[in-house]
């Protein structure tokens, strides 16, 4: 039965969205319901989907965006077992990489997957035999032509390829690929195989791409192929907003429509998602400053005429600022405003780390969350972190659906390395697992026991499947390199067990997050600081045409449109740049002429 | 789509053996024993949804005898799909797992496996071993258990496994210790992703020999016209429907209102108002008739009645004859698949074990002959003859046991289109067994087909039959028609052709005082000569670099060489059979011991065809005994057929020839004596067959079973 909704669930323009037959473009302002409306064009979909042989693929940025609407999906009471959804990394690797492979030199014998941790090892020791490069240098991203170096410095250029030729022989003489290499391969196959696009426009009636303006060029042309090989049958539904395309530096850019058009080969319509439900009108009016997409945006929220405060402070001295964010998460915890709707963000993790420490210490009572607070590697395509998904959450009902599928993907993961998992269901391993007792206070002593001992409980002997076990010395070799940095930058409770239990748990207390790490995330109160020159923007974009404006405008377009109510942006002074300098306030900033208030 | 090949290597019976299959009906025949039923299974482990999955994780036992050790070693079952396109959307997901990609670019065929091999770390540990390091594979080898072992799917191999060369690159070499450096191949394909359930894209119907197809039918599970009906009930016309839901509620309101249910409603109800009175009774209670109103429960309620042949009864069911509700039970499930066609599953696959058990001859072959096979591929196992006449020889595959091994081949293989029609009329004309052999003679004419088995039995103390050996009369000299069929790349059986060279026995030059009957004669031999010649020139150029196939000639004649080698004897004494005038009678015996060709040849002859010659061999059969002798090509054929002879079969024609030697004598001669314990050595092994052969020279002179050994050696 074709999957219905009502008024109240969907407003004309997001279903307008959802029934388009053609493929489409949708550029979804913020606040304006853009995974809402994903959601369900997704559950509308797949309730018109014609066999049991096709599925229906959504690329999602991030792998817990992915969890998230399939959860939602199924929330509808839609069956979501002909739904793939995940990252164009997952899908290169389930739907071209791994079946077929065999067609690529470089692939054919096998090849593991290593993860950003190992990646980062291995250029550091490369990095060693070239003078004045450090691993931070090392950005790259592949397209069709070969691959590109995300380094501005040109001069570094000679000593960065020199690197990364003995970086891709390293990989190939040890068959491994990192996640750019999955991209790049993927592409070749593609290119060299042309059935595979075909067999795959037959499975697939419709691919999915959210946050396009994230996507990269060789994986608009991966997504492409399929949909031209498809001659119609297959379509196509990119949603995001230009506005936000903060990961130029890593070659995301959106597509413009007729260039999608074209590589795609069917009819794309294009249409907009304009009503905001999210902020003030003051807000909307405030962020419409940073629009560099001539998007157009509605304040449609029923909240939409509350005065908001904006406020932007550019004479706060840098040690003053943790006193001023004290300050700000008391007034408005004081107005009733709940820690986990209050966010702090910075452009980078460095600026972060201090500050949370001692936030944490200032305001005891309250939780403090941040992107770079997870204690171990969280890589999804290992064993031992899926597994751990199990051992750090609690059995309750409402994480049960959750904790069942992920003990669906840990039984096939064994089955795939030819473990015999005859013998056993999901539930069953989910009642070995909570009928475990360990007394164990450290996060990785307390996760390796619990492998053992469910290992133990099933009666797999992991050691012997080398795959297990290379995923095991991976998993805690950079869960323990993660943990010593960590430490080292003073955050030694990181290690404990309630840490790590707190990953997986429902976000609590005051959000702490980059500017790039806070995407799709929406809160009351916004406190932005470090709006610095060469931050906003990036020194690196400083180099641009326009000397950085139109990124330092993408990046106070995301700050300005996670806020529901209040938006504080700082630039503190005297924060030192080099053995000298300090950094100067944000340019874009200082050119803005606006009624800020004073808090 | 449709299976075209199935290779098992080191699967049970079979060390390595590859099975073709064509669109449409298959066989696969062979005696009891030879691994049909394994044939199924191992196809059943690849495509069965209803096979239990645990089945599917081999165990020890299921490999190879033959192998030794299995530690090391692989199991692989493949099929191979052909008529698979990479732009029909319904194969996209089953192309997406097992499509095998060519060249440029397009996908023709797939390929799925079964491989049950070392996990990961053995593999690992053998591929780090040096070439020829038998200490270190046999250290790693002796620790192997069967729970060290994994089975996976692939997709899209292109690996031949039955290729002796392929599996060593790929498997390794345990006889030499030898392995690759490698572990992962490309050839044995990708892993099967975990979207794609092979056995749910394909509908697969396994039907076992002897099964009870009555309680099939009483069974709501497996009922096939349930199924049918089931299947149709979603799509019932609810306008065709209505009227019959209608009816079927007034009827139960005019069943509820008769007259005699009334009556017992109200009794009941006063009954219980009687006993448990007014306050205890249930307030409502009422007789409701009950039949159903939705499709799927009507359905449920009908039901199939057949008039076996021409009774004017239809019946249920079970009143059937066995083979009447078997033959119910295949149509329904063939139309099962024609449903199922339409609902667009990727391919319909029928496995019949054995339908000589279901189904009587005729109404097999009607059956097989006249079923429209657009929807199903069929392939069933037989092991009768009748049976195995029906089908077309291009998709027959045999199989048979040679050794402890067990082989399959295909008797089609590489033949054009008019040979394997010559092949399958002669198959189709004469019934033959010759499919089941373990090795064929192939003769010319009724004479030799007579005699021949009586020879070796009388001679050889065992019958053609325990040699294994099957003797066709081909009725003529046409062999090749037949002899085609055993070749290595067809069925690899030895086949022995004896045949006359019809060289003339009598000295062909014109003689002064040649009466005309004398000149016609002798220009007859000359023509036969001549023509024997061509038939040997063109015999020997087709058998030529086969070893499986050797033709064997009489000098002149089956007749004239017998008399030759030296069974004047018993010609002669078969001349009062043949003629009652006693002047005639002594001529002919006389030319029949005169020792020239010239005379007993013809005089042989004479009278093979005055009696004719079938019934000449007949008269002659009687007097064929233990020292009757074989002519020199007819022994060669029987030992070149029946291949290397075991010293159990040696000994046991040995001992046969002792006895015959012994004429009776006890106690034996001490010769004989010592002969008879040689022979008993030689048995168990202890001494060898060129020291028997030396013994057997000695205690049994002049016997012909030293011509035998001589050949044998």
């Amino acid at each position: 039965m074709t999957f219905v909704w009502t008024e109240s669930e969907l407003t004309p323009e997001q279903s307008q969205a959802v029934r388009e037959e053609n493929s489409l473009m949708l550029v979804a302002c913020p606040g304006s319901g853009k995974t809402r409306t994903l959601t369900y064009k997704i559950a509308y979909e797949l309730s018109r989907l014609k066999g049991e042989r096709q599925f229906i693929v959504a690329l999602t940025y991030t792998n817990r965006a992915a969890d998230e609407i399939r959860e939602r999906i199924e929330g509808l009471g839609v069956d979501t077992s002909q739904l793939w959804i995940g990252t164009i990394h997952s899908f290169c690797l389930e739907w071209i990489l791994k079946p077929y492979g065999l067609y690529e030199q470089g692939l054919a014998q096998g090849f593991r997957v290593i993860d950003s941790f190992e990646q980062e090892q291995i250029l550091e020791e490369l990095c060693r035999t070239q003078s004045g490069i450090t691993y931070w240098d090392c950005g790259y991203y592949f397209n069709e032509q070969g691959y590109v170096l995300t380094c501005r410095d040109q001069n570094k250029h000679e000593r960065l390829k020199a690197i990364f030729a003995l970086y891709f022989r390293r990989l190939a003489e040890n068959r491994q690929i990192d996640f750019e290499l999955m991209l790049y391969y993927s592409s070749r196959l593609i290119q060299n195989q042309p059935f595979i696009v075909q067999i795959l426009a037959n499975i697939f009636p419709l691919i999915l791409i959210d946050e396009y303006q994230d996507t990269k060029h060789i994986q608009y042309t991966t997504v492409a192929s399929i949909v031209r090989a498809g001659a119609g049958q297959t379509k196509i539904f990119v949603v995001g907003d230009p506005n936000q395309a903060i990961f130029d530096s890593l070659g995301g850019f959106a597509m413009e429509v007729e260039q999608l058009r074209q590589l795609c080969g069917v009819p794309l319509t294009e249409l907009a998602l304009t009503e905001n439900y999210r902020s003030t009108n003051r807000l909307i009016s405030y962020f419409s400053h940073f629009n560099v997409a001539a998007t157009n945006i509605i304040g449609a929220s029923p909240d939409r005429a509350f005065s908001s405060n904006i406020s932007y402070d550019m004479t706060l001295d840098r040690d003053q600022l943790e006193t001023e964010l004290v300050r700000l998460i008391r007034l408005y915890v004081g107005q009733g405003i709940s820690p986990d709707q209050i966010c702090i963000l910075a452009p980078w993790w460095v600026l972060l780390a201090g500050v949370t420490r001692r936030l944490a210490a200032a305001l005891p009572e309250y939780e403090f969350d941040g992107p770079g607070m997870v204690p171990f590697s969280r890589d999804i395509e290992n064993f031992w972190y899926r597994l751990s998904r199990i051992g750090l959450t609690n059995s309750s009902p409402s994480q049960y659906v959750r904790r069942l599928r992920w003990a669906g993907q840990v039984i096939r993961d064994l089955e795939n390395e030819g473990v015999d998992t005859a013998e056993l269901s999901a539930k069953q391993l989910l009642r070995e697992s909570n009928s475990i007792q360990i007394d164990q206070t450290d996060g990785l002593l307390y996760l390796g026991d619990y492998f053992d001992a469910l290992m133990n409980r099933l009666n797999i002997d992991w050691k012997s499947y080398p795959l297990l076990s290379e995923h095991h010395t991976a998993f805690f070799d950079s869960s323990a390199a993660r943990i010593d940095r960590l430490r080292r930058e003073g955050t030694a409770y990181i290690a404990g067990i309630d840490f790590f239990r707190r990953v997986f748990r429902h976000r609590s207390g005051v959000t702490v997050n980059t500017i790039h790490g806070v995407k799709g995330g929406e809160f009351d109160v916004v406190i932005a600081y470090g709006m610095l020159q060469g931050m906003v923007p990036h020194f690196s974009d400083e180099a641009a045409g326009d000397g950085g404006v139109t990124a330092a405008k993408k990046l106070l377009y995301v700050i300005g449109s996670r806020a529901r109510k209040h938006l504080h942006l700082i630039s503190e002074q005297k924060r030192a740049r080099g053995r000298y300098g300090v950094y100067s306030t944000t340019d874009v900033l200082l050119g803005l002429n606006f009624d800020y208030d004073i808090v | 789509m449709h299976i075209s090949k199935l290779t098992l290597v080191n699967y049970r019976n079979f060390a390595n053996a590859d099975f073709h299959f064509e669109k449409g009906v298959n066989t696969v025949i062979g005696e009891n024993g030879s691994g049909k039923s394994n044939v199924l299974r191992a196809l059943r482990l690849l495509l069965d949804d209803n096979m239990v999955r645990a089945s599917r994780r081999l165990d020890a036992e299921d490999f190879h005898r033959g192998l030794g050790s299995w530690k090391g070693h692989w199991i692989i079952i493949g099929v191979e799909f052909q008529e698979v396109s990479q732009d029909e959307a319904i194969q996209a997901l089953f192309i997406h797992g097992t499509g095998v990609g060519q060249p440029e670019g397009l996908v023709e065929r797939a390929t799925y496996n079964l491989i049950f091999r070392p996990n990961k770390q053995i593999r690992m540990n053998l591929a780090a071993l040096d070439s020829s390091d038998f200490d270190g594979m046999n250290a790693i080898l002796d620790q192997v258990t069967i729970d060290d072992y994994e089975t996976v799917f692939t997709g899209r191999s292109t690996a031949d496994f039955s290729d002796p060369q392929t599996y060593m690159r790929i498997v390794g070499d345990v006889e030499n210790a030898t392995f690759s450096n490698e572990i992962e191949f490309p050839e044995i394909g990708a892993r099967i992703p975990g979207t794609l359930s092979i056995t749910k894209e394909v509908s697969f119907t396994f039907i076992q020999a002897l099964r009870d197809v009555v309680s099939e039918f009483y069974n709501n599970r497996t009922n096939p016209l349930l199924t049918l009906l089931k299947s149709k009930s979603g799509q019932i016309d609810q306008e065709q429907f209505q009227p019959i839901v209608e009816r079927a509620q007034q009827m139960n309101a005019e069943i509820e209102n008769l007259d005699d249910v009334r009556k017992v409603h109200e009794d009941i109800v006063e009954t219980i108002h009687g006993a448990a009175g007014q306050t205890y009774s249930p307030s409502l209670l009422a007789i409701k008739s009950d039949l159903p109103d939705e499709a799927d429960l009507l359905f449920q309620s009908l039901k199939l009645f057949v008039g076996e042949f021409d009774e004017s009864h239809e019946g249920k069911i079970q009143e059937l004859s066995l083979g009447g509700a078997n033959l119910i039970f295949l149509t329904l499930k063939l139309l099962e698949f024609k449903y199922q066609h339409e609902r667009q599953a990727l391919a319909n696959f029928l496995l019949i074990e054995e339908p000589e058990a279901h189904l009587h001859t005729h109404v097999q072959k009607t059956l097989f002959d006249r079923i429209g096979y657009e929807g199903a591929q069929i392939i069933y196992t037989t092991h009768s003859t009748h049976i195995s006449e029906v089908s077309n020889i291009s998709s027959v595959n045999i199989v048979g046991r040679n050794g402890t091994t067990c082989e399959a081949f295909q008797p089609s293989t590489g033949l054009t289109p008019e040979k394997i029609g010559n092949l399958q009329r002669y198959l189709d004309a004469v019934r033959s067994n010759l499919l089941f052999a373990k090795s064929v003679v192939l003769v010319e004419g009724d004479a030799e087909e007579i005699l021949i088995p009586v020879m070796v039995k009388k001679v050889l103390g065992v019958s053609l039959d325990e040699l294994g050996i099957s003797l066709i009369n081909i009725g003529s000299t046409g062999f090749t028609n037949v002899s085609v069929l055993f070749h290595q790349t067809r069925v690899r059986r030895r086949c022995a052709i004896i045949t006359d060279l019809d060289a003339a026995f009598m000295n062909l030059e014109p003689q002064p005082d040649d009466s005309p009957d004398v000149v016609n004669y002798r220009a007859k031999l000359r023509r036969a000569q001549v023509s024997g010649a061509g038939r040997k020139a063109s015999l020997d150029a087709h058998s030529a670099g086969n070893p499986w196939l050797q033709p064997f000639y009489a000098p002149h004649t089956f007749e004239v060489d017998f008399v030759a080698c030296g069974n004047s004897e018993k010609v002669a004494d078969s001349v009062d059979d043949v003629y009652s005038d006693p002047a005639t009678r002594v001529t002919s015996i006389a030319e029949l011991k005169s020792g020239d060709p010239a005379q007993f040849g013809k005089r042989v002859l004479t009278m093979a065809n005055h009696e004719g010659k079938g019934w000449f061999a007949i008269l002659l059969g009687k007097r064929i005994d233990e020292r009757t002798t074989i002519p020199e090509y007819i022994r060669k054929a029987i030992i070149f057929a029946h291949g290397s002879f075991s010293t159990e079969l040696m000994f046991s024609i040995l001992k046969h020839r002792l006895a015959v030697n012994n004429q009776g004598w006890n106690p034996m001669p001490p010769v004989l004596h010592a002969f008879s314990q040689r022979l008993n050595e030689y048995r168990s092994g202890e001494i060898e067959f060129n020291a028997i052969s030396e013994e057997a020279r000695v205690a049994l002179p002049d016997d012909q079973i030293l011509a035998f050994l001589w050949d044998l050696a």
